[in-house]
Order: C-alpha cells, then structure tokens, then sequence
C-alpha cells in the first residue's frame, strides 16, 4: 500500500498557504483500498442517522466527494455511525474515531466537538467509535495526522448537533431562534431570563433538517471556552484503577491463548517441530505450523503478510509461553536474512568522502507508481564546496533501534463460518481488517461485512502497531480453530527481535561556508538499506527537503544503498528522528567553524520569514522556525553559557509532521564521561493548542525518549539474527535519568492544530550531544553513545 | 485446591500449575488484568503488585509459593465505594498517564513509597522508582504525583491495611 504523506497541510489554511494549496486535491491522497487518505472536509456532509433509544438526537458523518459516494450513505443512514449523541437525560456521547496508543486522542478529538457544541465537557461520555471506513472514513494514528486531519470535521459535527438542538429549541419553545442562544449544555432565552438543558429537545432536534454546513457559523478563537485549556485523559479513572482496556485485557467466554515462534535468522520457515512432546504438555491444546504469506519482510499493514512459524494453542498465557520455550523446530533458511550490521558499518566507513548514486525515492511507490531516480541536487554544490573559504566534511552513524513499546504485540481474533471479528490495539485498524480479508482469501467486496475489527487502546505505539503482523498472526492461528476466540501474546523476545524496527544508516556530510561564515553548499551522500535493490526499505530514505537542504542554494544528495532486508518501519518521527540527531550535529559543526553563536548562524541560514520551497506548501516556514529558536534560547538562558566546569547548554532544532520544534540542553559531563541532562527546555510552533495537557504530554514524553535513544539505544544483527532480546540488552531511561523540562508553545493566530507526537522528539538528541560539545569539546558523531563510553546518570 | 488472598478476598485458582507465575493467575484464571505484562524478567515493572504490603515483580513469583500471603493488585486500592487513593487521585489529576500501560505499575510502587515514607525527597522517589520503566516518558509527572499524593496524605498514612487484610 501507498503510505501516506507525514506533511500534509490541515484543510483549514492561512491566507498565504491557501492560494499555494489550491491546486491540491487532498482526495488524490487515498491510496489504492481507498481506506487511509485525507479527505477534504469542505465535501463533507452531515446525515441524520436514527433516533436512539428514548428519544434523541444522532449525526453521523458521511464521507464521500462524488454524487455517487453521496448517494449510497444516504442509502445507508441506518448504518452510519454517529459522533454525537444526545440523550433526554441531558448526557452526551462523544464518539472518538481514531485509535488511542498514549497521543491523547481519545480526550482530543471529542473536545472540539464539545467546544462547538457547546456543552459542558462534564456532561460528555467518550465512547471509542468501531472501525467503518464508511461511516468515519480513515481511522489511523500515525504522521501526527489525528488532529489536524479531523479539526475541522469535529467542530463541524459539533456545530451541526447545536444547531438541530436550537432548531428543535425554537419550534418546542415557540420562541423564535434568534432570541435563543447556548452555553453549558443550555439553551438560554435572554429575554424570559430561562433556560433548558439539551436534553429536553433531544428528541425533536432528531426530526430537525440537517443544515448545509455552509450555514453554521464556527466560533472564533476567542469565544473557545474548552479548547486551549489543560484538561486530563478521558480514560485515567480507568487506568488508575487497573480496569480492562488495552488489547492484552481483552477476555472472551471459551478463549484460548496463543504463542507464535519465528525463526531467531529473519525470514527462515518453519519445516518440523516437536510436535508430540509439545502437544503432550500440560494446558497445550494444538500446536501447529503456519506458512509465511506475502513478503513480511516489507513493511505492509494491509497486505496480509506474515512470517512462517510455529502456534502453540493452549488454555493459558502461561501453558503457551511455557510450550514455546520448549519448542525445538527445524527451520528452512533458504530465503532467511544473512546481513550483520558489522558488516554494513565496515563498508560504510569505506565510502567516506565519496559520493553515492543519484537519489532514489521511494516514498509513494507502489502500483503503476514505480521508485524513480531522481536528481534532488541544487545549484552547483561541487564548484561552490572548491571555492569556498570554509569547509567542513564529516560522517555520521546511527543504529537499528525497537519501538519497545511497553505492550508486548497482541491480539484476539475468532473466525466461524467464514467470518472474522478482531480485537486489536492497532494503530491501522482499517488495514487490519483489509489484510485479514487477504489473509483468508475474502473477496475485498466482502471484507467489510465479514471482517469486523474492535479497537482497543493501545499500550504504546510509536509506530510498532502501524504494522498489522500479529492481527495476521492471529487472525491465520484462529482459522485453523474455528470457532474459538484466540488471544496471541507476544514475549518481550518475540517483540525486540520481531520489529519492523527503525532502521540505521550513515551521512557523509561535507559544506562549506563564505568568507562571512554563511552557509553556501551541502552535501550529504546518505548511506541506507535496499531489501529490493531498487529502493530503499521503509522509512529508510531521505526527503531532498530536510532542513538545511531546503533552505541551502547549493546542494548535491546522493545515496548508497546496501542489499539488507531487515525488516524497518515508521517509528516516531520516520527518518527525521535519526536525521534530526545527524543534520542538527553538523550544523553545530558548521556554527562553531562560522565564528558565530549557534543561535545566530541558524538565523542567517533560515534567513528572511518565508516558504522554504516557494512552490511546496508543504515545506517549512523560515520565520516560524526562526521564533521557535529565538524563543528557546531567550527562556533557555542560551546565550549567556555556564560558569561551571564540564556544564554547558546545547542547542538544537528540527522541522518535521508540519510541526516546528526547537530544544536546549542543560548538561553536565564528569571526567569519567558521566553524563547528568539537568533540563532540557523546548519551545514549539504546532500552530493551535486545543488541549494544552496532552500537548505538553507529547512533548515531554519526545524529550525524555529521545535522550534515551541516543545514549542506550541500539539493535544489531549478525547473519541476519537480531542480537538483543529484552531490556537487560536494551535499557530504557529510568525515573533518576528524567531531566527537569520547560515546554512552552507559540501559537500564532493564523495557524489550526497540528500534530504534537513526532516532531517532540528529534531535535533533541542533538541538543544533548552539541551540548556535551560546549562542556568538554568532544564532537559526537555516532550514536549510541554508551558505545563511546558515556553514560547517563 | 489452591487459593490465593487477594485485595482481601480468598480467591480459587483451581488445580493450576504451581510454577506459574502470580501475573498470569491474576490475569487469565482471575480476570484482575489490571497489572500487566511487560518483559517477563523483572525489568520493567509493568506486573508489579503488593506481597504482604510490598512491591514485586509478579512475573517472577511462582503461585505455588503463595499460599497464606496477603497480594494487593491496583484493583484492589480505591475502597469498596470506590473512593481512591490520594496516590490514584493525584494520578489523574495531574494526568500522569500517556499510553497508560505501565501505570498500574508505577502505581503499586509509588503507593508501596508512600505507605513508608509519607514525604519522599526527590532521590527517595528515584530509588523507589527505579525498577518502573515508563516507555512513553511521564517520569516528571510521576514525580509530580507522587509529592502531590504526599501533600493530600498530609503526614498521615492513607494505606488502608484492614480493607486490604494486609500486615504491614
């Protein structure tokens, strides 16, 4: 499947991005099973669905941009699911769409409809919406889309509920509507000085006509009473008291539990097992193989593919894990991985200093869309590097590393009389139940009636449950038991050495610099990983636009692409979390050659406020980049350094997911490379902040990973077998490691919501690694840094 | 037949395998899927509950060993009515949780923190949080919490040991 773009611009667009935006049709952006795409809200309409129980009132969201699409959901009413419900006891159903995996959107998403159906957030119930493409359209958490894809979507659901409400108001009242106003779940009547709860005119509201939505007026920033404000997680009374939410809880009458056993060498399928002794064990009911299907290697959330390897079924967690320690199976390696990641950094550090192959990207490949080479080269990088009075050239490393998201992969399935029902904490829902249909050979037609997926929250995500293998997985184990609902759990083993991890690579950078320490040509000869020798693996290539590329007049990118089919995937931040560490590291280089201050060197190269590509809206904004730096060093105290020995502060900033994000770091070195972050402030530009908790949430959870991944983490394979299983080998950052941290948020006014999530995290690597430059003058060129001997304390 | 005392109740686990560990008895033979799985080897805290008052690491205590021992699970805090405990309350307010998956965890160590030393320095939390890993990074609120809960105790234990049945 085609994956979406991460940089999308929100429908809703300031003056001067409007007219560049124009020309994009935002409907072209659903890929081939028409599931994940960004649908132009303008198109939308709403329907009235059904009344509910008792009386009330209930609206749905129909998608659909051609008269035909129309024309079968209003066919469909009675399906259509609603976002908002309105009971005649005055309580409000607010259905979130999206899947929740910690981002906050469970709570995010419902407040914008509250906001403008303005009701009180203490009168709304959150309910978590099934999946239906056609009744909610796409349903995903990832590229930090949630919010800024259904922004304006949700207030017009709110805003369409309040107008039926004061509709119904009216003609019940008989007052007439514009003496009517709302407020707190109210209906007001100025002049009488009375006033009615929601409720009471749920029941007619239900009968109201739809209105156009080119009628309701939205409120303005300033008439927001809920959004902007800090408000908790709809689900925390839920998880403090340890109550079944997450898709590990998941219990059905009658289940059974599963284990699944891959080959250690990447690729290897299952030919023999133990098969008597394992079925002989206590609680075992069936053990069986189960063959590969697809290409699983390849990253792939809709297609079905999974990895050959052996089920143990088994009347408890315990029984199945047991079994599978005891599992002895004969694997096939004739298309097993042989790649080790010695060998790759070895001939990496070989092509230093030389240049690669022109650019391949990948990123929209797919049918009919092939990988082109394109040349991403500017100006005249080489001339200019000859001639310029500065030049710097250096290379940099960075690892394999695991999502490591806290929920080990798990899921329930059952499959009875051709049907299929999930119960998944996955963050492409839609694609689960799309490649569950391929799975099982259902008929696409036929997918959406006989595949039905329940989300549960998900107990992390950061990009692991993009990919859907262990909804295969189980999906494939519970076909061989009819009738039986299947729960698989994964062991932390099979998660570290079964990911579609974040994948390594090498920047062999050379710029230059004018005789006014300005940056005037960069090159980077991007060193990555092909499984197809044709493009690069998931997430393994580079976008020609990374700052300072975007901005630089000249500009040579090249790339050498190593056959290595360990399979990669989206991790928080795709490529920019790894780029950001690299590209932000040289940068530094480059201002401390310039003579400049660091804030300063960044500010002459972002130069004057504009679009950084004139004819890309998607690309940064320099001046928006620009308040973000200027304003973390004025909090940050950047400028004026450290009177301590060994302590200095470091900066850094990234631009990625339409977000603008610029970190400083307050550390401390010891002589024995002891390495103490004291604070790390961030200063970011995600445009809106309608909920100023969640937002702050992200960011500090960004922070605090990202300085975990640049000192601890690290995967490695040796012929094709991941060498780390758990996290004695792959230690996460404790509670004594957490730095103090300052988040703020410029919000400028033109600007609607974009997604907090992902660009939280990349800047601050760097942040942390040129500030252990300012402390001891060590550059830091590769990554983890336990492997140069630091540790953080 | 085995029985186990949890959150003061004396629950039957039937004739199960004595070498399982307590988080799969609590989670497939009880239903109590509160406190979770996370690495199976004591390294990250997800499973942990209340052994006679204090914190463990239930994926690695084998149910056969538990035999007249009293076990809290993060279902068994709040009180019966369902008022919580200042540890829970603080939780939520300050809305420590992200993904939410490793709290009950984080809750049963801080609670086990807080039932000792009612007013924890900054380096008592490190030490007691430590074995707790937070994979989506709320470690400053949990911080924050944690003196929060201290500051609603105001000095005075709120561990309920009779509702428990626990000694301490």
């Amino acid at each position: 499947m085609k994956f979406i773009k991460n940089d999308h611009l929100t429908p809703e667009l300031p003056d001067f991005f409007q007219e560049l935006a124009g020309k994009r049709d935002f409907d072209n952006d659903v890929d081939n099973d028409g599931k994940i795409g960004i649908p132009d809200v303008s198109r939308r309409q709403f329907f009235k669905i059904s009344g509910i129980a008792g009386g009330g009132l209930v609206l749905g969201l129909a998608m659909g941009s051609s008269p035909k699409a129309k024309a079968q959901s209003a066919a469909n009413l009675s399906t259509i699911s609603p976002y908002v419900q309105i009971q005649p006891n005055g309580r409000i159903n607010l259905f979130s769409k999206n899947p929740e995996c910690g981002q906050g959107i469970k709570t995010g998403l419902p407040l914008i409809i509250a906001e403008e159906l303005d009701c009180a957030w203490e009168d709304v119930d959150v309910v978590q919406a099934d999946i239906d493409a056609t009744r909610y359209g796409a349903q995903f958490a990832g590229g930090s889309l949630s919010t800024p894809m259904n922004w304006m979507a949700m207030r017009q659901a709110g805003a369409t509920a309040r107008a039926m409400i004061l509709a119904a108001s009216a003609q019940q009242l008989n007052i007439p509507v514009a003496e009517l106003s709302t407020s707190d779940t109210m209906v007001m009547h100025a002049t009488s000085g009375r006033s009615w709860g929601y409720g009471e005119f749920a029941e007619l509201a239900a009968t109201m006509p739809v209105p156009d939505p080119a009628t309701l007026t939205l409120k303005t920033r300033d008439q927001f009473k809920l959004l902007g404000r800090r408000f908790t997680g709809v689900d925390n009374h839920d998880i403090v008291t340890g109550k079944p939410l997450f898709g590990a809880d998941t219990r059905l009458d009658g289940m059974l539990y599963a284990s699944y056993t891959k080959c250690p060498q990447i690729g290897g399928k299952a030919v023999s097992f133990n098969e008597d002794h394992i079925k002989s064990m206590p609680g075992v009911v069936d053990a069986f193989i189960i063959d590969q299907f697809g290409n699983p290697k390849v990253f792939n959330p809709g297609g079905g593919d999974i990895f050959s390897g052996v089920a143990v079924v088994a009347s408890s967690t315990w029984a199945a894990i047991k079994a599978k320690r005891e599992l002895e199976v004969e694997w096939d390696l004739t298309d097993a991985e042989v790649s080790s990641w010695s060998d790759l950094v070895a001939r990496a550090y070989a092509l230093q200093g030389q240049d690669g192959e022109p650019l391949m990207v990948n990123q929209f490949a797919g049918p009919g869309n092939p990988p082109n080479r394109v040349s991403a080269d500017k100006g005249d990088a080489t001339r200019v590097l000859a001639n310029a009075a500065t030049k710097l050239s250096s290379f940099y490393e960075y690892p394999y590393v695991s999502h490591a998201q806290l929920e080990p992969e798990t899921c329930t399935a059952k499959v009875e009389n051709g049907n299929v029902e999930i119960w998944a904490p996955a963050q492409i829902p839609q694609s689960g139940e799309s490649g569950s249909a391929v799975l099982l050979g259902i008929p696409a037609e036929e997918a959406a009636e006989r595949v039905v997926l329940h989300q549960t929250r998900i107990g992390g995500g950061f990009g692991r449950k993009l990919a859907n293998d262990y909804v295969f997985e189980v999906v494939a184990i519970a076909n061989r038991m009819q009738g039986t609902p299947i729960k698989l759990q994964w062991t932390r083993e099979d998660d570290m050495s079964g990911d579609y991890f974040r994948p390594g690579g090498f920047h062999s950078y050379s710029a230059g610099l004018d005789a006014s320490g300005n940056l005037i040509a960069w090159q980077d000869h991007f060193i990555t990983s092909t499984g197809n020798d044709q493009a690069p693996m998931t997430s393994a290539d580079i976008n020609p636009n990374v700052f300072p590329m975007d901005v630089t007049d000249n500009v040579k990118l090249t790339q050498t692409m190593f056959h290595n089919a360990i399979p990669t995937g989206p991790m928080r931040a795709p490529s920019s979390n790894a780029f950001a560490f690299s590209f932000q590291s040289f940068m530094h280089e480059l201002a401390v050659a310039s003579g400049k201050s660091h804030v300063q060197f960044m500010l002459d190269t972002l130069g004057d406020p504009r679009l950084a590509i004139a004819e890309n809206p998607q690309s940064m904004h320099t001046g928006r980049a620009a308040s973000v730096i200027s304003e973390v060093a004025r909090i940050s105290g950047y400028e004026q350094g450290s009177s301590e020995p060994g302590r200095a502060k470091g900066l850094s900033f990234y631009f990625c997911h339409s977000g603008y994000v610029a970190q400083v770091a307050d550390v401390s070195v010891s002589a024995n490379k002891e390495v103490k972050v004291h604070k790390v402030w961030a200063v970011a530009d995600f445009g809106f902040i309608h909920n100023l908790s969640g937002a702050e949430n992200q960011m500090e959870g960004g922070i605090i990973d990202g300085i975990s991944q640049l000192f601890n983490a690290k995967i490695t394979f040796e012929n094709g077998v991941i060498q780390q299983q758990n996290f004695h080998q792959y230690p996460l950052l404790r509670m004594p490691q957490a730095p103090e941290l300052e988040v703020a948020f410029l919000q400028p006014d033109e600007f609607s919501p974009t997604g907090g999530g992902e660009p939280s995290m990349p800047p601050v690597l760097a942040a942390v690694t040129n500030a252990i430059y300012n402390a001891t003058g060590e550059r830091i060129r590769k990554m983890p840094l336990y492997e140069l001997g630091y540790k953080l304390v | 037949m085995a029985t186990l005392n949890i959150n003061g109740q004396t629950m039957d686990i039937g004739e199960i395998d004595p070498s399982t560990p307590l988080l799969w008895v609590l989670r497939d033979e009880l239903g109590l899927v509160g406190t979770k799985y996370g690495c199976g080897i004591a390294q990250c805290g997800a499973c942990t509950v209340h052994l006679n008052g204090a914190p463990v690491r239930s994926c690695q205590i084998p149910v056969g060993n538990l035999t007249d021992q009293q076990i809290t699970t993060i279902e068994g805090l709040a009180a019966a009515d369902g008022t919580l405990t200042p540890v829970q309350e603080a939780w939520i307010e300050i809305d420590v949780p992200q993904c939410g998956y490793c709290q009950a965890g984080q809750i049963m160590s801080a609670t086990a923190l807080l039932r000792n030393n009612p007013n924890p320095s900054d380096a008592d939390i490190d030490a007691a949080m430590s074995g707790n890993i937070c994979r989506c990074a709320t470690y400053t609120r949990i911080r924050q919490a944690i003196h929060n809960a201290a500051e609603k105790m105001n000095g005075t234990a709120f561990y309920d040991a009779a509702r428990t049945g626990e000694t301490a």
